[in-house]
């Protein structure tokens, strides 16, 4: 064993500079191999980004059109004046945005309750929290659809926010947080005399920001790009999410690829602005998500 | 006054779950439980319910197109989840290493797929893949690789491949991202103990890395196993299922049978199954991740 100590000590006294470079030889296939599978897994996005501005007749040509010579901006114009896009995407934002806020402040309520109280029956209804995991929406989907009429939510954008916010992953990734606060501090709040509903607004949910940050990013990206349920349940073009109304442009005898192309980068824009400023959150809680969920 | 502090007290946790349980009962359970009881009957979605016993049951294990389905999910996990699983372990393996540069920069690359709407995604693919004058094969011909455009989304074997192609330009990023997690948490020192005894990098990858990666590659394997079976927005825009069913999943069954053909008490028990086999990967997924505490 010290022998080969010694031997490895001695090779890298013989030669620094051989191994220097074979290092840096290392290091540069690395980046390179690295460089082009990027551009490979963007390569796609950047043809989507291409072909929204193209005309419908340059889209399929060999050889390829990499870049159209005049932009058709038209193409953005017309989703936004005859095909409702403008009420699309306030639609989009809505129900993503409505889902996240209320999904993630009942999450935490229930996390809460389940990690600081105690009460009756309370292992079993986490068991049952959890338990509901293993219903796949898909499952569900046809008696739902008749639940929704009697209750008046087809082609409504409740209908899209409600079912899911029933969460289970997010209130046992709540709980594990809310564990962490010290009963101290509930404590001496309740001492103070805050009341119940108070101590969880005033004094638990400002430390629990970080999760909140985490959690809602996932839920709005899942929202937003949450497809089927939406489908069936929306019907009417201006009540439509995005995801739907990119999918509804594919109809007639001639699909319009440019003009889906274009709805497809109207609906990829807030998400890259997420990739770009949310990152970390979003690689933490899908961490979190697949690890203890 | 004292009574009233006690009662929010007590009844804080309850409320606090109720939103959960009331929004579970009525949009998961009722439905679930519903579903199970449309799949003894016979039900166009308007008219009346006809029960007709477990005649939907003996149909749906008589029914090629339904094996058909499951039989798409054990060929379209062949296709990718190997390829991604080795592609993910290689990035992450060289993503974690300390001399590797602009770490950020690559993983946002690899991972951003991920997150955009599948929608969009699906759409690009559509027209990369377009059998006349798509990129990928204007781009084959035009290197000599191919003397024949194949038929990417047209016949059987391609219009897997396609498929698998596109979950794997989806998925290996975030899987490279699981990974990472995992190498970050192998202590260094088990490496630098490895070097005093003169192993070399590829034996510490094989003796320390990988054994250490064990739970959670099998972790990965399970979440595309479910990945795999939930397949719905892929396989309906790029091939609707098609052609010849070669690309059909359980789900694109379940909304083809429900809101295209109108068999609601046939999708009900179709429905069922997949529910069973889902609880069936939740249950190996759980018991996977017992061992990892």
């Amino acid at each position: 064993m010290i022998e080969t100590k010694v031997e490895r000590k001695l090779t890298e006294v013989k030669s620094p500079v051989n191994i220097k470079m074979k290092h840096s030889i290392k290091v540069w296939t690395t980046l390179t191999l690295f460089s082009l599978i990027a551009i490979v897994m963007m390569f796609p996005l950047f043809w989507m980004f291409s072909s929204s501005l193209k005309e419908r007749s340059q889209i399929f040509l060999n050889p390829p059109m990499w870049i159209p010579e005049t932009l058709q901006w038209a193409n953005f114009t017309e989703l936004f004046t005859n095909r409702f896009f403008d009420k699309v995407l306030l639609n989009s934002f809505f129900v993503s945005g409505v889902y996240t806020i209320g999904g993630v402040f009942f999450c935490a309520l229930a996390g809460f309750a389940f990690a600081k109280y105690n009460f009756k029956f309370k292992n079993i209804l986490f068991l049952i929290v959890l338990s509901s995991m293993m219903i796949p929406h898909e499952a569900t989907m046809i008696p739902l659809f008749e639940v929704y009429r009697s209750l008046g939510l087809i082609d409504n954008l409740w209908g899209v926010i409600l079912p899911g916010l029933a969460n289970a992953f997010g209130i046992f990734f709540m709980r594990q947080y809310c564990s962490s606060i010290p009963q101290d501090l509930l404590e001496s709040a309740r001492i103070d005399g805050c009341s119940e509903f108070r101590l969880f607004y005033k004094v638990i949910l400002p430390n629990l920001k970080p999760a909140l940050g985490t959690l809602g990013i996932i839920f709005f990206v899942n929202q937003w790009n949450n497809f089927l349920w939406p489908m069936i349940i929306l019907r009417s073009p201006e009540n439509q999410t995005i995801a739907v109304a990119v999918r509804a442009l594919q109809s007639g005898v001639r699909t319009p690829y440019e003009l889906i192309m274009a709805g497809s980068v109207i609906s990829i824009l807030p998400l890259l602005f997420i990739i770009f400023f949310f990152q970390k959150w979003l690689i933490a809680g899908l961490l979190e998500g697949s690890i203890k969920g | 006054m004292f009574n009233y502090w006690r009662l929010q007290y007590k009844a804080a946790p309850y409320l606090y779950i109720a939103p959960f349980f009331i929004l579970f009962a009525v949009f998961m359970l009722y439905p679930f439980v519903y579903s199970i009881y449309l799949s003894f009957v016979e039900w166009n979605g308007g008219g009346e319910k006809i029960f007709i016993g477990l005649d939907n049951y003996t149909r749906l294990f008589s029914d090629k197109v339904f094996w058909q389905s499951l039989w798409n999910g054990v060929i379209i996990f062949f296709l990718y989840v190997p390829l991604m699983l080795v592609m993910s372990l290689f990035l992450a393996i060289l993503l974690n290493k300390e001399w590797m540069k602009a770490k950020g920069i690559f993983r946002t690359a690899f991972f951003t797929p991920n997150i955009m709407a599948v929608v969009a995604i699906s759409f690009v693919f559509v027209i990369l893949l377009n059998t006349q004058d798509g990129f990928f094969n204007a781009i084959l011909l035009n290197l000599g690789l191919i003397k024949e455009p194949i038929g990417w989304l047209d016949t059987p074997f391609w219009a897997r491949v396609s498929v698998a192609l596109m979950v794997l330009y989806r998925w290996v990023g975030y899987n490279m991202i699981l990974i990472l997690a995992g190498l970050q948490n192998i202590p260094k020192e088990l490496y630098d103990a490895a070097k005093v005894d003169g192993a070399n990098s590829f034996q510490s990858l094989w003796y320390i890395t990988l054994p250490l990666l064990k739970k959670i590659m099998a972790f990965c394997t399970i979440l595309s196993t479910v990945g795999t079976y939930s397949l719905f927005t892929e396989p309906f825009i790029l091939t609707g299922g098609g052609p010849l069913n070669s690309t059909i999943t359980p789900v694109l069954l379940i909304y083809r049978e429900s809101f295209q053909n109108l068999n609601f008490g046939y999708a009900s028990s179709i429905a069922v199954m997949f529910f069973v086999l889902m609880m069936i990967f939740t249950l190996l997924q759980l018991s996977v991740f017992k061992e990892k505490e």
